[in-house]
Protein backbone atom coordinates (compact mmCIF):
# COMPACT_ATOMS: atom_id res chain seq x y z
CA UNK A 1 0.00 0.00 0.00
CA UNK A 2 1.27 3.41 -0.89
CA UNK A 3 -0.68 5.51 1.58
CA UNK A 4 -1.97 4.14 4.86
CA UNK A 5 -4.22 6.34 6.94
CA UNK A 6 -5.36 4.83 10.19
CA UNK A 7 -7.63 6.16 12.91
CA UNK A 8 -7.36 9.79 11.83
CA UNK A 9 -9.58 12.29 13.64
CA UNK A 10 -9.53 16.03 13.02
CA UNK A 11 -11.64 18.69 14.68
CA UNK A 12 -11.93 22.38 13.89
CA UNK A 13 -13.32 23.75 17.13
CA UNK A 14 -16.56 21.86 17.68
CA UNK A 15 -16.80 20.70 14.08
CA UNK A 16 -15.63 17.13 13.50
CA UNK A 17 -14.09 17.14 10.02
CA UNK A 18 -12.79 13.56 10.18
CA UNK A 19 -14.01 10.93 12.63
CA UNK A 20 -11.68 7.94 13.07
CA UNK A 21 -10.96 7.51 9.36
CA UNK A 22 -8.86 4.58 8.11
CA UNK A 23 -8.04 4.16 4.42
CA UNK A 24 -5.37 2.29 2.48
CA UNK A 25 -4.62 3.54 -1.00
CA UNK A 26 -2.82 1.17 -3.36
CA UNK A 27 0.38 2.06 -5.23
CA UNK A 28 0.17 3.27 -8.80
CA UNK A 29 -3.57 3.79 -8.87
CA UNK A 30 -5.77 6.77 -9.43
CA UNK A 31 -8.06 7.11 -6.43
CA UNK A 32 -10.91 9.57 -5.99
CA UNK A 33 -12.07 10.89 -2.63
CA UNK A 34 -15.70 11.57 -3.36
CA UNK A 35 -18.28 13.22 -1.18
CA UNK A 36 -20.39 16.30 -0.61
CA UNK A 37 -18.79 19.66 0.25
CA UNK A 38 -17.78 19.93 3.89
CA UNK A 39 -17.66 16.14 4.25
CA UNK A 40 -13.98 16.06 5.18
CA UNK A 41 -12.38 14.81 1.96
CA UNK A 42 -10.15 17.86 1.43
CA UNK A 43 -9.11 17.74 5.07
CA UNK A 44 -8.05 14.11 4.63
CA UNK A 45 -6.01 15.04 1.54
CA UNK A 46 -4.34 17.95 3.37
CA UNK A 47 -3.48 15.67 6.28
CA UNK A 48 -1.87 13.19 3.87
CA UNK A 49 0.12 16.09 2.38
CA UNK A 50 1.12 17.44 5.79
CA UNK A 51 -0.59 20.79 5.19
CA UNK A 52 -2.90 20.05 8.13
CA UNK A 53 -2.13 17.91 11.14
CA UNK A 54 -4.44 15.19 12.46
CA UNK A 55 -5.53 15.39 16.11
CA UNK A 56 -5.11 11.61 16.46
CA UNK A 57 -4.18 8.76 14.15
CA UNK A 58 -1.27 8.04 11.83
CA UNK A 59 -0.36 8.52 8.19
CA UNK A 60 2.29 6.48 6.46
CA UNK A 61 3.52 7.03 2.93
CA UNK A 62 5.26 4.14 1.16
CA UNK A 63 5.96 2.41 4.43
CA UNK A 64 7.50 5.36 6.28
CA UNK A 65 5.58 6.94 9.13
CA UNK A 66 4.81 10.50 8.00
CA UNK A 67 2.50 11.52 10.84
CA UNK A 68 4.95 14.05 12.29
CA UNK A 69 6.83 14.87 9.10
CA UNK A 70 6.41 18.47 7.89
CA UNK A 71 4.96 18.97 4.40
CA UNK A 72 8.31 19.83 2.80
CA UNK A 73 9.83 16.48 3.80
CA UNK A 74 7.02 14.21 2.62
CA UNK A 75 7.85 14.37 -1.07
CA UNK A 76 4.25 14.58 -2.18
CA UNK A 77 3.03 16.67 -5.08
CA UNK A 78 0.02 18.82 -4.26
CA UNK A 79 -2.27 20.55 -6.74
CA UNK A 80 -4.65 23.18 -5.38
CA UNK A 81 -8.15 24.02 -6.55
CA UNK A 82 -7.18 27.63 -7.24
CA UNK A 83 -3.84 26.63 -8.82
CA UNK A 84 -1.63 28.46 -6.26
CA UNK A 85 0.69 29.53 -9.06
CA UNK A 86 3.74 31.61 -8.14
CA UNK A 87 2.53 34.83 -9.72
CA UNK A 88 5.92 36.54 -9.93
CA UNK A 89 7.63 33.66 -11.76
CA UNK A 90 7.46 32.54 -15.38
CA UNK A 91 5.88 29.19 -16.25
CA UNK A 92 9.31 27.58 -16.56
CA UNK A 93 10.43 29.01 -13.21
CA UNK A 94 7.26 27.75 -11.56
CA UNK A 95 7.91 24.24 -12.78
CA UNK A 96 11.60 24.47 -11.84
CA UNK A 97 10.86 25.63 -8.27
CA UNK A 98 10.99 22.24 -6.54
CA UNK A 99 14.16 21.27 -8.40
CA UNK A 100 15.89 24.56 -7.57
CA UNK A 101 15.02 24.06 -3.91
CA UNK A 102 16.68 20.64 -4.18
CA UNK A 103 19.73 22.33 -5.73
CA UNK A 104 19.84 20.10 -8.79
CA UNK A 105 22.37 21.01 -11.50
CA UNK A 106 21.18 23.70 -13.92
CA UNK A 107 21.34 21.55 -17.03
CA UNK A 108 19.29 18.81 -15.40
CA UNK A 109 16.63 21.31 -14.27
CA UNK A 110 16.39 22.79 -17.75
CA UNK A 111 16.05 19.38 -19.33
CA UNK A 112 13.41 18.22 -16.85
CA UNK A 113 11.37 21.44 -17.16
CA UNK A 114 11.39 21.07 -20.97
CA UNK A 115 10.23 17.50 -20.67
CA UNK A 116 7.42 18.35 -18.24
CA UNK A 117 6.18 21.34 -20.22
CA UNK A 118 5.99 19.08 -23.25
CA UNK A 119 4.01 16.56 -21.20
CA UNK A 120 1.43 19.18 -20.20
CA UNK A 121 1.46 20.84 -23.65
CA UNK A 122 2.77 24.20 -22.43
CA UNK A 123 6.19 24.29 -24.15
CA UNK A 124 5.41 27.43 -26.13
CA UNK A 125 4.34 29.28 -22.96
CA UNK A 126 7.49 28.66 -20.91
CA UNK A 127 8.47 32.35 -20.76
CA UNK A 128 5.01 33.70 -19.98
CA UNK A 129 3.74 34.75 -16.59
CA UNK A 130 0.88 32.72 -15.08
CA UNK A 131 -1.41 35.76 -15.40
CA UNK A 132 -1.17 35.35 -19.19
CA UNK A 133 -2.52 31.79 -19.08
CA UNK A 134 -6.09 30.49 -19.01
CA UNK A 135 -7.41 28.59 -15.99
CA UNK A 136 -6.91 25.19 -17.62
CA UNK A 137 -3.36 26.08 -18.64
CA UNK A 138 -2.55 27.29 -15.14
CA UNK A 139 -3.76 24.05 -13.65
CA UNK A 140 -1.69 22.02 -16.13
CA UNK A 141 1.33 24.13 -15.14
CA UNK A 142 0.59 23.47 -11.46
CA UNK A 143 0.47 19.77 -12.26
CA UNK A 144 3.83 19.89 -14.06
CA UNK A 145 5.26 21.79 -11.07
CA UNK A 146 4.04 19.08 -8.69
CA UNK A 147 5.37 16.28 -10.93
CA UNK A 148 8.80 17.94 -11.31
CA UNK A 149 10.03 16.72 -7.93
CA UNK A 150 9.09 13.12 -8.79
CA UNK A 151 6.74 12.80 -5.82
CA UNK A 152 5.88 9.46 -4.28
CA UNK A 153 2.24 10.43 -4.44
CA UNK A 154 0.37 13.13 -6.30
CA UNK A 155 -2.52 14.78 -4.45
CA UNK A 156 -5.08 16.94 -6.22
CA UNK A 157 -7.61 18.99 -4.26
CA UNK A 158 -10.68 19.57 -6.47
CA UNK A 159 -8.25 20.23 -9.33
CA UNK A 160 -10.90 21.11 -11.91
CA UNK A 161 -13.43 22.70 -9.57
CA UNK A 162 -12.68 26.27 -10.66
CA UNK A 163 -12.85 25.55 -14.40
CA UNK A 164 -15.81 25.73 -16.75
CA UNK A 165 -17.62 22.54 -17.73
CA UNK A 166 -16.00 22.01 -21.12
CA UNK A 167 -12.41 22.53 -19.94
CA UNK A 168 -13.15 20.40 -16.90
CA UNK A 169 -14.17 17.49 -19.11
CA UNK A 170 -11.10 17.86 -21.33
CA UNK A 171 -8.73 17.99 -18.37
CA UNK A 172 -10.44 15.02 -16.77
CA UNK A 173 -9.75 12.83 -19.83
CA UNK A 174 -6.26 14.25 -20.04
CA UNK A 175 -5.55 13.47 -16.37
CA UNK A 176 -6.58 9.86 -16.95
CA UNK A 177 -4.25 9.56 -19.96
CA UNK A 178 -1.46 11.33 -18.08
CA UNK A 179 -1.81 8.91 -15.19
CA UNK A 180 -1.59 5.95 -17.58
CA UNK A 181 1.68 7.47 -18.86
CA UNK A 182 3.28 8.55 -15.59
CA UNK A 183 1.93 5.90 -13.19
CA UNK A 184 2.42 7.91 -10.03
CA UNK A 185 0.05 7.04 -7.18
CA UNK A 186 -2.59 9.73 -7.47
CA UNK A 187 -5.38 10.80 -5.14
CA UNK A 188 -7.85 13.46 -6.13
CA UNK A 189 -10.71 15.06 -4.28
CA UNK A 190 -13.97 15.75 -6.06
CA UNK A 191 -17.62 16.30 -5.28
CA UNK A 192 -18.60 15.41 -8.85
CA UNK A 193 -19.64 11.74 -8.99
CA UNK A 194 -19.41 11.68 -12.79
CA UNK A 195 -15.80 12.83 -12.60
CA UNK A 196 -14.98 10.14 -10.03
CA UNK A 197 -16.77 7.37 -11.93
CA UNK A 198 -15.11 8.30 -15.19
CA UNK A 199 -11.51 8.82 -14.08
CA UNK A 200 -10.79 6.82 -10.94
CA UNK A 201 -9.61 3.21 -10.52
CA UNK A 202 -10.93 3.29 -7.00
CA UNK A 203 -13.34 5.57 -5.19
CA UNK A 204 -13.50 6.36 -1.48
CA UNK A 205 -16.86 7.86 -0.57
CA UNK A 206 -16.59 10.22 2.40
CA UNK A 207 -19.50 11.87 4.15
CA UNK A 208 -19.72 13.75 7.44
CA UNK A 209 -16.16 12.81 8.36
CA UNK A 210 -16.61 9.07 7.83
CA UNK A 211 -15.76 6.65 5.04
CA UNK A 212 -19.03 5.32 3.64
CA UNK A 213 -17.59 2.88 1.13
CA UNK A 214 -14.40 2.01 -0.76
CA UNK A 215 -14.46 0.26 -4.10
CA UNK A 216 -14.13 0.39 -7.86
CA UNK A 217 -16.59 2.61 -9.76
CA UNK A 218 -18.54 -0.50 -10.84
CA UNK A 219 -18.70 -1.89 -7.32
CA UNK A 220 -19.94 1.39 -5.95
CA UNK A 221 -22.52 1.83 -8.63
CA UNK A 222 -23.76 -1.77 -8.62
CA UNK A 223 -23.40 -2.63 -4.95
CA UNK A 224 -23.75 0.54 -2.94
CA UNK A 225 -23.14 -0.17 0.75
CA UNK A 226 -25.95 2.10 1.88
CA UNK A 227 -28.55 4.59 0.97
CA UNK A 228 -26.14 7.52 1.03
CA UNK A 229 -23.67 6.00 -1.47
CA UNK A 230 -26.52 4.99 -3.74
CA UNK A 231 -28.02 8.45 -3.61
CA UNK A 232 -24.71 10.21 -4.11
CA UNK A 233 -23.63 8.24 -7.17
CA UNK A 234 -26.77 8.81 -9.16
CA UNK A 235 -30.46 9.57 -9.15
CA UNK A 236 -32.60 7.43 -6.82
CA UNK A 237 -36.32 6.94 -6.47
CA UNK A 238 -38.45 4.92 -4.09
CA UNK A 239 -40.73 2.13 -5.31
CA UNK A 240 -42.74 0.57 -2.47
CA UNK A 241 -40.21 -0.32 0.21
CA UNK A 242 -37.08 -0.35 -1.92
CA UNK A 243 -34.92 2.41 -3.38
CA UNK A 244 -33.52 2.06 -6.88
CA UNK A 245 -32.46 4.03 -9.96
CA UNK A 246 -35.28 5.55 -12.03
CA UNK A 247 -34.07 3.75 -15.18
CA UNK A 248 -34.28 0.36 -13.40
CA UNK A 249 -38.07 0.50 -13.20
CA UNK A 250 -40.12 -1.40 -15.76
CA UNK A 251 -43.29 0.23 -16.92
CA UNK A 252 -46.27 -1.71 -18.16
CA UNK A 253 -49.57 -0.41 -19.48
CA UNK A 254 -51.41 -3.52 -18.28
CA UNK A 255 -51.57 -5.12 -14.78
CA UNK A 256 -49.50 -8.14 -15.90
CA UNK A 257 -46.84 -9.12 -13.39
CA UNK A 258 -47.36 -9.99 -9.75
CA UNK A 259 -46.40 -7.36 -7.15
CA UNK A 260 -46.62 -4.50 -9.63
CA UNK A 261 -47.44 -1.12 -8.14
CA UNK A 262 -50.16 0.77 -9.93
CA UNK A 263 -50.23 4.49 -10.41
CA UNK A 264 -51.12 7.39 -12.66
CA UNK A 265 -48.67 9.50 -14.68
CA UNK A 266 -48.92 13.04 -13.33
CA UNK A 267 -46.06 14.53 -15.33
CA UNK A 268 -44.25 13.54 -18.52
CA UNK A 269 -41.09 15.36 -19.54
CA UNK A 270 -39.07 14.72 -22.66
CA UNK A 271 -35.34 15.52 -22.47
CA UNK A 272 -33.58 14.50 -25.67
CA UNK A 273 -33.69 10.72 -25.99
CA UNK A 274 -35.10 10.37 -22.47
CA UNK A 275 -38.60 10.51 -21.12
CA UNK A 276 -38.98 11.26 -17.41
CA UNK A 277 -42.23 10.24 -15.77
CA UNK A 278 -43.59 11.24 -12.42
CA UNK A 279 -46.00 8.50 -11.35
CA UNK A 280 -48.33 9.01 -8.42
CA UNK A 281 -48.82 5.73 -6.53
CA UNK A 282 -50.32 4.72 -3.20
CA UNK A 283 -46.80 4.83 -1.70
CA UNK A 284 -46.00 8.34 -2.97
CA UNK A 285 -44.48 9.75 -6.13
CA UNK A 286 -42.08 7.61 -8.17
CA UNK A 287 -39.68 8.93 -10.80
CA UNK A 288 -39.17 6.71 -13.84
CA UNK A 289 -36.78 7.20 -16.76
CA UNK A 290 -37.16 5.36 -20.04
CA UNK A 291 -36.15 5.91 -23.63
CA UNK A 292 -38.32 7.91 -25.93
CA UNK A 293 -38.88 4.94 -28.22
CA UNK A 294 -39.96 2.75 -25.32
CA UNK A 295 -42.39 5.37 -24.06
CA UNK A 296 -43.89 5.68 -27.54
CA UNK A 297 -44.29 1.90 -27.81
CA UNK A 298 -46.26 1.90 -24.57
CA UNK A 299 -48.32 4.86 -25.71
CA UNK A 300 -47.71 6.80 -22.50
CA UNK A 301 -49.31 10.22 -22.00
CA UNK A 302 -50.04 12.32 -18.95
CA UNK A 303 -52.90 10.76 -17.04
CA UNK A 304 -52.24 7.14 -18.26
CA UNK A 305 -52.59 4.35 -15.78
CA UNK A 306 -49.35 2.30 -15.42
CA UNK A 307 -47.98 -0.64 -13.42
CA UNK A 308 -44.42 -0.42 -12.10
CA UNK A 309 -41.98 -3.22 -11.17
CA UNK A 310 -38.26 -3.26 -10.39
CA UNK A 311 -36.29 -4.58 -13.38
CA UNK A 312 -34.59 -7.92 -12.75
CA UNK A 313 -30.96 -7.41 -11.77
CA UNK A 314 -31.60 -3.81 -10.67
CA UNK A 315 -29.45 -2.35 -7.90
CA UNK A 316 -31.71 -1.82 -4.91
CA UNK A 317 -31.36 -0.90 -1.26
CA UNK A 318 -34.09 -1.10 1.39
CA UNK A 319 -35.72 2.27 1.90
CA UNK A 320 -34.79 4.05 5.13
CA UNK A 321 -37.59 4.09 7.63
CA UNK A 322 -38.86 7.62 7.93
CA UNK A 323 -38.40 8.87 11.47
CA UNK B 1 -21.04 59.37 -11.52
CA UNK B 2 -23.35 61.64 -9.63
CA UNK B 3 -25.14 63.99 -11.95
CA UNK B 4 -24.55 67.60 -10.85
CA UNK B 5 -25.12 70.83 -12.68
CA UNK B 6 -22.19 72.67 -14.21
CA UNK B 7 -22.16 75.65 -11.77
CA UNK B 8 -22.12 73.21 -8.82
CA UNK B 9 -19.21 71.35 -10.41
CA UNK B 10 -17.24 74.54 -10.76
CA UNK B 11 -18.05 75.61 -7.21
CA UNK B 12 -16.90 72.25 -5.81
CA UNK B 13 -13.67 72.47 -7.79
CA UNK B 14 -13.06 76.00 -6.61
CA UNK B 15 -13.59 75.02 -2.97
CA UNK B 16 -11.29 71.99 -3.23
CA UNK B 17 -8.53 73.81 -5.07
CA UNK B 18 -8.85 76.85 -2.81
CA UNK B 19 -8.64 74.73 0.31
CA UNK B 20 -5.47 72.93 -0.80
CA UNK B 21 -3.96 76.17 -2.09
CA UNK B 22 -4.37 78.15 1.13
CA UNK B 23 -3.47 75.24 3.39
CA UNK B 24 -0.59 73.62 1.49
CA UNK B 25 0.54 75.17 -1.75
CA UNK B 26 0.85 78.81 -0.69
CA UNK B 27 2.67 78.24 2.62
CA UNK B 28 5.07 75.73 1.08
CA UNK B 29 5.55 78.02 -1.90
CA UNK B 30 6.44 80.91 0.40
CA UNK B 31 9.08 78.80 2.16
CA UNK B 32 10.62 78.06 -1.23
CA UNK B 33 10.39 81.72 -2.21
CA UNK B 34 12.04 82.81 1.06
CA UNK B 35 14.82 80.26 0.53
CA UNK B 36 15.70 81.81 -2.81
CA UNK B 37 15.03 85.47 -1.82
CA UNK B 38 18.78 86.17 -2.02
CA UNK B 39 19.47 83.83 -4.90
CA UNK B 40 21.40 80.78 -3.80
CA UNK B 41 23.06 82.53 -0.85
CA UNK B 42 20.64 81.23 1.81
CA UNK B 43 21.08 77.69 0.62
CA UNK B 44 24.90 77.86 0.39
CA UNK B 45 25.04 79.62 3.79
CA UNK B 46 22.94 76.89 5.35
CA UNK B 47 25.00 74.16 3.74
CA UNK B 48 28.21 75.68 5.11
CA UNK B 49 26.77 75.95 8.63
CA UNK B 50 28.23 73.07 10.66
CA UNK B 51 25.18 73.00 12.89
CA UNK B 52 22.92 72.42 9.87
CA UNK B 53 25.23 69.86 8.25
CA UNK B 54 25.56 67.94 11.54
CA UNK B 55 21.79 68.01 12.00
CA UNK B 56 21.17 66.74 8.47
CA UNK B 57 23.64 63.90 8.96
CA UNK B 58 22.09 63.02 12.30
CA UNK B 59 18.58 63.12 10.81
CA UNK B 60 19.63 60.81 8.01
CA UNK B 61 21.32 58.40 10.40
CA UNK B 62 18.35 58.29 12.79
CA UNK B 63 15.83 57.94 9.95
CA UNK B 64 17.75 55.14 8.22
CA UNK B 65 18.12 53.14 11.42
CA UNK B 66 14.46 53.64 12.25
CA UNK B 67 13.42 52.51 8.77
CA UNK B 68 15.64 49.43 8.85
CA UNK B 69 14.37 48.41 12.30
CA UNK B 70 10.75 49.07 11.33
CA UNK B 71 11.26 47.14 8.10
CA UNK B 72 12.37 43.99 9.92
CA UNK B 73 9.80 44.22 12.71
CA UNK B 74 7.07 45.56 10.40
CA UNK B 75 7.27 42.62 7.98
CA UNK B 76 7.62 40.18 10.88
CA UNK B 77 4.63 41.55 12.78
CA UNK B 78 2.56 41.67 9.57
CA UNK B 79 3.23 37.96 8.96
CA UNK B 80 2.37 37.23 12.58
CA UNK B 81 -0.91 39.16 12.35
CA UNK B 82 -2.05 37.62 9.06
CA UNK B 83 -0.72 34.06 9.10
CA UNK B 84 -1.04 33.05 12.76
CA UNK B 85 -3.79 32.84 15.32
CA UNK B 86 -2.86 33.60 18.91
CA UNK B 87 -4.50 35.05 22.01
CA UNK B 88 -4.10 38.82 22.21
CA UNK B 89 -3.87 39.25 18.46
CA UNK B 90 -6.52 41.98 18.38
CA UNK B 91 -4.85 43.83 21.22
CA UNK B 92 -1.54 43.73 19.32
CA UNK B 93 -3.27 45.00 16.20
CA UNK B 94 -4.84 47.87 18.13
CA UNK B 95 -1.53 48.75 19.83
CA UNK B 96 0.15 49.04 16.44
CA UNK B 97 -2.26 51.81 15.48
CA UNK B 98 -1.58 53.69 18.71
CA UNK B 99 1.33 55.77 17.33
CA UNK B 100 -1.09 57.22 14.76
CA UNK B 101 -3.39 58.57 17.45
CA UNK B 102 -1.01 59.49 20.28
CA UNK B 103 0.78 62.83 20.08
CA UNK B 104 4.51 62.40 19.42
CA UNK B 105 5.24 64.63 22.43
CA UNK B 106 3.49 62.09 24.65
CA UNK B 107 5.54 59.33 23.01
CA UNK B 108 8.71 61.25 23.84
CA UNK B 109 7.68 61.73 27.45
CA UNK B 110 6.76 58.06 27.83
CA UNK B 111 10.13 56.92 26.48
CA UNK B 112 11.85 59.44 28.75
CA UNK B 113 10.11 57.91 31.77
CA UNK B 114 11.12 54.36 30.92
CA UNK B 115 14.67 54.82 29.64
CA UNK B 116 16.05 57.87 31.48
CA UNK B 117 19.40 57.41 33.21
CA UNK B 118 18.36 58.43 36.75
CA UNK B 119 15.46 56.18 37.73
CA UNK B 120 13.64 53.16 36.30
CA UNK B 121 15.30 49.79 35.63
CA UNK B 122 16.57 49.97 32.12
CA UNK B 123 18.09 53.45 31.80
CA UNK B 124 20.56 53.33 34.73
CA UNK B 125 21.54 49.73 33.94
CA UNK B 126 22.28 50.64 30.33
CA UNK B 127 24.17 53.78 31.32
CA UNK B 128 26.36 51.89 33.80
CA UNK B 129 27.40 49.74 30.82
CA UNK B 130 28.21 52.85 28.81
CA UNK B 131 25.07 52.97 26.69
CA UNK B 132 23.28 56.28 26.87
CA UNK B 133 19.71 55.98 25.61
CA UNK B 134 17.99 59.24 26.45
CA UNK B 135 19.62 62.48 25.20
CA UNK B 136 21.48 60.41 22.62
CA UNK B 137 20.84 58.67 19.30
CA UNK B 138 19.44 55.34 20.66
CA UNK B 139 16.54 57.23 22.25
CA UNK B 140 16.02 59.31 19.13
CA UNK B 141 15.95 56.17 16.96
CA UNK B 142 13.45 54.58 19.38
CA UNK B 143 11.18 57.62 19.28
CA UNK B 144 11.31 57.68 15.48
CA UNK B 145 10.62 53.93 15.27
CA UNK B 146 7.61 54.41 17.52
CA UNK B 147 5.96 57.11 15.44
CA UNK B 148 6.65 55.35 12.12
CA UNK B 149 5.76 51.85 13.33
CA UNK B 150 2.29 51.44 11.73
CA UNK B 151 3.26 52.65 8.26
CA UNK B 152 4.91 49.48 6.90
CA UNK B 153 2.52 47.14 8.73
CA UNK B 154 -0.58 48.92 7.40
CA UNK B 155 0.77 48.60 3.86
CA UNK B 156 1.84 44.96 4.08
CA UNK B 157 -1.07 43.42 6.04
CA UNK B 158 -3.79 43.95 3.38
CA UNK B 159 -1.52 42.61 0.63
CA UNK B 160 -0.74 39.50 2.69
CA UNK B 161 -4.47 39.00 3.21
CA UNK B 162 -5.10 39.42 -0.50
CA UNK B 163 -2.49 36.94 -1.76
CA UNK B 164 -3.56 34.30 0.78
CA UNK B 165 -1.32 31.42 1.80
CA UNK B 166 -1.92 29.14 -1.20
CA UNK B 167 1.41 29.96 -2.79
CA UNK B 168 3.24 29.44 0.50
CA UNK B 169 1.59 26.06 0.98
CA UNK B 170 2.48 25.08 -2.58
CA UNK B 171 6.11 26.03 -1.89
CA UNK B 172 6.13 23.95 1.28
CA UNK B 173 4.71 20.93 -0.52
CA UNK B 174 7.47 21.32 -3.13
CA UNK B 175 10.08 21.02 -0.42
CA UNK B 176 10.84 24.63 0.51
CA UNK B 177 11.71 25.37 4.15
CA UNK B 178 10.11 28.26 6.04
CA UNK B 179 13.11 30.43 5.19
CA UNK B 180 13.14 29.53 1.50
CA UNK B 181 9.39 30.07 1.31
CA UNK B 182 9.76 33.54 2.80
CA UNK B 183 12.60 34.70 0.54
CA UNK B 184 11.39 33.09 -2.68
CA UNK B 185 7.61 33.35 -2.43
CA UNK B 186 6.28 35.65 0.31
CA UNK B 187 8.74 38.54 0.00
CA UNK B 188 8.53 38.85 -3.81
CA UNK B 189 4.72 38.88 -3.51
CA UNK B 190 4.66 41.74 -0.99
CA UNK B 191 7.66 43.56 -2.46
CA UNK B 192 5.83 46.66 -3.65
CA UNK B 193 3.85 47.06 -0.46
CA UNK B 194 7.11 46.89 1.48
CA UNK B 195 8.78 49.46 -0.74
CA UNK B 196 5.78 51.75 -0.44
CA UNK B 197 5.77 51.36 3.33
CA UNK B 198 9.51 52.05 3.50
CA UNK B 199 9.14 55.26 1.50
CA UNK B 200 6.32 56.47 3.74
CA UNK B 201 8.30 55.54 6.87
CA UNK B 202 11.35 57.36 5.59
CA UNK B 203 9.37 60.52 4.91
CA UNK B 204 7.72 60.31 8.33
CA UNK B 205 11.03 59.62 10.09
CA UNK B 206 12.83 62.55 8.47
CA UNK B 207 10.09 64.94 9.53
CA UNK B 208 9.65 63.75 13.13
CA UNK B 209 9.83 66.61 15.62
CA UNK B 210 7.92 66.30 18.91
CA UNK B 211 9.03 62.93 20.20
CA UNK B 212 12.63 63.46 19.10
CA UNK B 213 12.76 66.93 20.68
CA UNK B 214 11.95 65.49 24.11
CA UNK B 215 14.17 62.40 24.10
CA UNK B 216 17.10 64.14 22.42
CA UNK B 217 17.28 67.00 24.90
CA UNK B 218 17.77 69.25 21.85
CA UNK B 219 21.50 69.74 22.52
CA UNK B 220 22.89 72.14 19.92
CA UNK B 221 25.48 70.53 17.65
CA UNK B 222 24.97 67.10 19.22
CA UNK B 223 21.42 65.82 19.27
CA UNK B 224 19.68 68.34 17.04
CA UNK B 225 17.96 66.86 14.00
CA UNK B 226 17.02 68.92 10.93
CA UNK B 227 13.56 69.79 12.21
CA UNK B 228 14.98 70.88 15.56
CA UNK B 229 17.55 73.05 13.79
CA UNK B 230 14.78 74.73 11.83
CA UNK B 231 13.05 75.68 15.06
CA UNK B 232 16.27 76.79 16.78
CA UNK B 233 17.44 78.88 13.83
CA UNK B 234 14.05 80.49 13.46
CA UNK B 235 13.98 81.50 17.13
CA UNK B 236 17.56 82.79 16.84
CA UNK B 237 16.51 85.26 14.16
CA UNK B 238 18.36 83.25 11.48
CA UNK B 239 15.20 82.85 9.42
CA UNK B 240 17.10 82.45 6.13
CA UNK B 241 18.88 79.35 7.39
CA UNK B 242 15.59 78.04 8.81
CA UNK B 243 13.92 78.47 5.41
CA UNK B 244 16.80 76.85 3.56
CA UNK B 245 16.79 73.83 5.87
CA UNK B 246 13.00 73.59 5.54
CA UNK B 247 13.43 73.70 1.79
CA UNK B 248 15.79 70.71 1.94
CA UNK B 249 13.22 68.76 3.97
CA UNK B 250 10.51 69.67 1.46
CA UNK B 251 12.69 68.43 -1.41
CA UNK B 252 13.16 65.06 0.30
CA UNK B 253 9.40 64.76 0.94
CA UNK B 254 8.54 65.58 -2.65
CA UNK B 255 11.14 63.07 -3.85
CA UNK B 256 9.49 60.45 -1.63
CA UNK B 257 6.05 61.33 -3.05
CA UNK B 258 7.37 61.04 -6.59
CA UNK B 259 8.80 57.61 -5.83
CA UNK B 260 5.46 56.55 -4.36
CA UNK B 261 3.60 57.88 -7.38
CA UNK B 262 5.81 55.73 -9.61
CA UNK B 263 5.23 52.66 -7.47
CA UNK B 264 1.48 52.98 -7.15
CA UNK B 265 0.45 51.66 -10.59
CA UNK B 266 2.76 48.66 -10.18
CA UNK B 267 0.95 47.68 -6.99
CA UNK B 268 -2.24 47.29 -8.99
CA UNK B 269 -0.93 44.05 -10.56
Amino acid sequence: MSIDVSGVTKKFGDFVALDDVSVSLPTGQLTALLGPSGGGKSTLLRIIAGLDRADTGTVSIEGTDATRLPAQKRNVGFVFQHYAVFKHMTVAKNVAFGLEIRKRPKAEIEHRVDELLKLVHLSQFSHRLPSQLSGGQRQRMALARALAVEPKVLLLDEPFGALDAKVRKELRDWLRRLHDEVHVTTVFVTHDQEEALEVADEIVVINEGRVEQIGSPDQLYDEPANDFVMGFLGEVTQLGDIRLRPHDIEVSATPGSAGALSGRITRLLRVGFEVRLTVSTAGGEVTVVLTRTHARQLGLVEGSHVWLTAASGATTVPAMVAV
Amino acid sequence: MVDVSTPTKWLLRLVAVGYVFFLVAWPVGLVVQQTFSNGLTNLTDALSDEQVIGALQLTLMVALWAVVINLVFGVGISLLLVRFEFPGKRVLSALIDLPLSVSPVVVGLALLLVYNGRDGWIGPAAESRGLQIIFDSPGMIMATCFVALPLIIREVVPVLHEIGDDQEQAARSLGASTRQTFWRITLPSIKWAVVYGVVLSLARSLGEFGAVKIVSGNITGQTQTATLVVEAKYQNFQQETAYATSFLLIVVSIAALVVVAFLRPKRAH
